[in-house]
């Protein structure tokens, strides 16, 4: 081999090197889990300590919205259908904050275990419906499920 | 079709053989914006969550897919001016910078229009959002350092080595909604059964989409022809091209 | 072919050492970017009235910032010199490869300004009473960041060095490519603040490294042929 392309295999070799180390990084990287958000469940387990400020996110458990005083204190269960967690907060919800949405909060935990939250922001998620289909797919849900429906349980 | 595509590389047969285009996809945009927005804003029924405000997105949508699209663009010309050194390729990679940095300066003025009846923020530092708002600085990057050389030879590859660098961002940007847990939601899934987006309401974006491709590619052109002319001015074809125009006046 | 690898090793271990002596024979090269590290951190506790907890909390994001601006601007001095006396335009001509040439370059430039960052930084920690826990995360995740940072902005340093005034230039190229290095690096302390798993943020830290120790030369490399023409 002569020297030119010795070290044109050198720099080959170390950019392929260099890439599959980059994506090994990654992939174990994802494996760990990235999250900008914490979960309930992250939470339940104990991941989370002291009185940090941190963004939780979740859905907004059927049912679990109470308001309070003039109705800007407001309480409500963000879960992750495995966790629940209680949220606190006061001040103005966002339009489209709905129970059985998804929801992403900053804020702490107390030491009682409820998480009081500064801000409030409601997800959206990628479906986009007329009032009318909506009303038409939940009666026909309603019908193929039948009786089993239970509250709640609307992944 | 390669004999086309190599025409296509000369400046020259460029500006003759977009000549009789640009009325076209002028013509074309324009109707497919009037019919998606008066159908987008005034007929497509109102989202059972959103009301209204989710007709920002008609707009949306297409302009923040642009301006992604448009770096890939950059890039490209970008890679095919440093490979083979093709002048066309250049003056294409320089005039859809400022575009497309006009296109993500919408799509972020669009998105946190939304973000704030729906969200209830306008701006979350997430992301998506944020991985958006390095598209912006990077345009401006490329513009501010072609602008910064005397010579247009050097400055031209200078701005070329940094759109390559900065293409890596645009997959971080699309796939940061999937890797992260982002406030900012995944793409529709389209033609699926059941899909998320029914025909009245996607329809109009069919049309504004294509709409706003159209004129990206229409102020491209545009803007390419007038950069032909300047960076060819003592070409011959360029002064009889005068004269021609002289003489009808 | 034993030959010609001692000379790869042999040339590149003397482009070490000189960058190195280079350094130390103008020790402003080294303590400026730690003065202007150290002088900057202690400017933001007197820029607003803190509390202690709040000081805390904002503690990784000034420190990490102002660790990228030192490193940026500690970047002029790495191929400057080298471009106005002509051995940049030796070392692009020369018949050893200018990749590996470019990656001792930056990391001797990175081992005299940004590790001295890195050492630092505990103290800077101390002043922005930053708690207990977030040290260890602090030294990790600047000890990975900053050379990743001195990768990056070596693209930018090699894309202006041809121009005549180039610093705020350098900022508007660089800053956006080291948004990801900082959302980490930031976010590796806040991650340990909050008694979360470390590893996935130390391997995306790990990655952007390599991905910068790799790729950025051919960049570097390509960029200091346009600027020296």
């Amino acid at each position: 081999m002569n020297q030119v392309r010795k070290q044109k295999f050198l720099i080959v070799g170390s950019i392929l090197a260099g890439s599959i180390v980059t994506v090994g990084l990654l992939l174990v990287a994802f494996d760990k889990g990235l999250n900008a958000f914490i979960t309930p469940t992250e939470i339940a387990e104990g991941k989370v300590n002291g009185s940090h400020n941190f963004r939780i996110g979740g859905m907004v458990k059927k049912g679990s919205l109470v308001r309070k005083g003039t109705g800007t204190q407001i309480e409500f269960i963000a879960t992750d259908f495995n966790e629940d967690i209680p949220v606190v907060y006061t001040g103005v919800l966002p339009d489209l904050f709905r129970e059985g949405q998804g929801v992403t909060a900053d804020g702490h935990m107390d030491a009682s275990g409820v998480f009081q939250a500064d801000t409030v922001l409601a997800k959206h998620d990628e479906n986009y419906m007329s009032k009318e289909v909506k009303a038409a797919m939940d009666a026909a849900e309603k019908k193929k499920t039948g009786k089993l429906a239970t509250e709640g349980a609307h992944p | 079709m390669w004999q086309w595509l190599y025409k296509l590389g000369s400046p020259r047969h460029f500006y003759e053989m977009t000549t009789g285009f640009v009325p076209w996809l002028t013509g074309v945009s324009l109707f497919l914006l009037i019919v998606g927005v008066v159908w987008g804003l005034g007929f497509a029924p109102p989202d059972y969550q959103m009301g209204d405000s989710y007709r920002i997105l008609y707009i949306h949508v297409p302009t923040s897919m642009g301006g992604m699209g448009a770096f890939v663009l950059l890039a490209m010309m970008a890679a095919m001016h440093m490979i083979w050194n093709i002048k066309m390729a250049d003056i294409v990679a320089k005039v859809c910078a400022p575009v497309g940095a006009g296109y993500t300066a919408l799509g972020l003025i669009t998105g946190s229009l939304w973000g704030k009846p729906t969200w209830g923020t306008y701006w979350i530092w997430e992301a998506r959002l944020t991985s958006y708002l390095i598209l912006l600085f990077l345009f401006l990057g490329v513009m501010a350092l072609r602008a910064a050389y005397d010579s247009e030879r050097s400055g031209s590859k200078a701005a070329s080595v940094l759109a390559i660098v900065g293409v890596v961002n645009v997959p971080i940007i699309y796939y940061s909604v999937y890797w992260w847990n982002t406030l900012h939601q995944v793409p529709s899934e389209l033609g699926r059964d059941g899909s998320a987006n029914p025909p009245e309401i996607f329809i109009p974006a069919l049309f504004t989409g294509f709409a706003v491709i159209g004129l990206f590619f229409l102020a491209v052109i545009l803007r390419s022809r007038n950069e032909i002319l300047y960076r060819e001015r003592r070409a011959q074809w360029v002064q009889d091209l005068l004269e021609k125009e002289l003489a009808d006046v | 072919m034993s030959r010609s690898a001692i000379g790869l090793g042999g040339s590149l271990g003397a482009t070490l050492q000189r960058e190195l002596q280079l350094a130390f024979s103008s020790p402003g090269r080294i303590v400026n970017p730690l003065m202007f590290f150290v002088i900057a951190v202690s400017l933001f506790p007197l820029g607003g009235r803190m509390s202690p907890d709040q000081l805390g909390t904002i503690a990784p994001g000034v420190i990490w910032v102002t660790a990228l601006l030192a490193v940026m601007l500690s970047m002029e001095s790495l191929f400057r010199s080298d471009f106005d006396d002509g051995s940049l335009e030796q070392l692009l001509l020369s018949p050893q490869p200018l990749y590996f040439h470019l990656q001792v370059k930056v990391l001797a430039h990175w081992l005299v300004t940004g590790l001295p960052l890195v050492v630092i930084s505990p103290l800077l920690g101390l002043l922005l009473q930053l708690p207990a826990a977030g040290y260890a995360p602090l030294l990790l995740g600047l000890l990975l960041g900053t050379p990743a940072l001195s990768m990056i902005a070596a693209i930018g340093t090699a894309l202006t060095v041809g121009l005549a005034r180039s610093g705020l230039l350098l900022a508007v190229l660089v800053l956006p490519l080291s948004i990801p290095v900082l959302v980490f690096g930031a976010g590796l302390v806040d991650t340990a603040l909050n008694g979360l798993p470390l590893s996935g943020v130390v391997a995306v830290l790990g990655a952007l490294l390599v991905l910068a120790g790799t790729l950025a030369p051919l960049a570097i490399g390509a960029a200091l042929r346009i600027s020296v023409h």
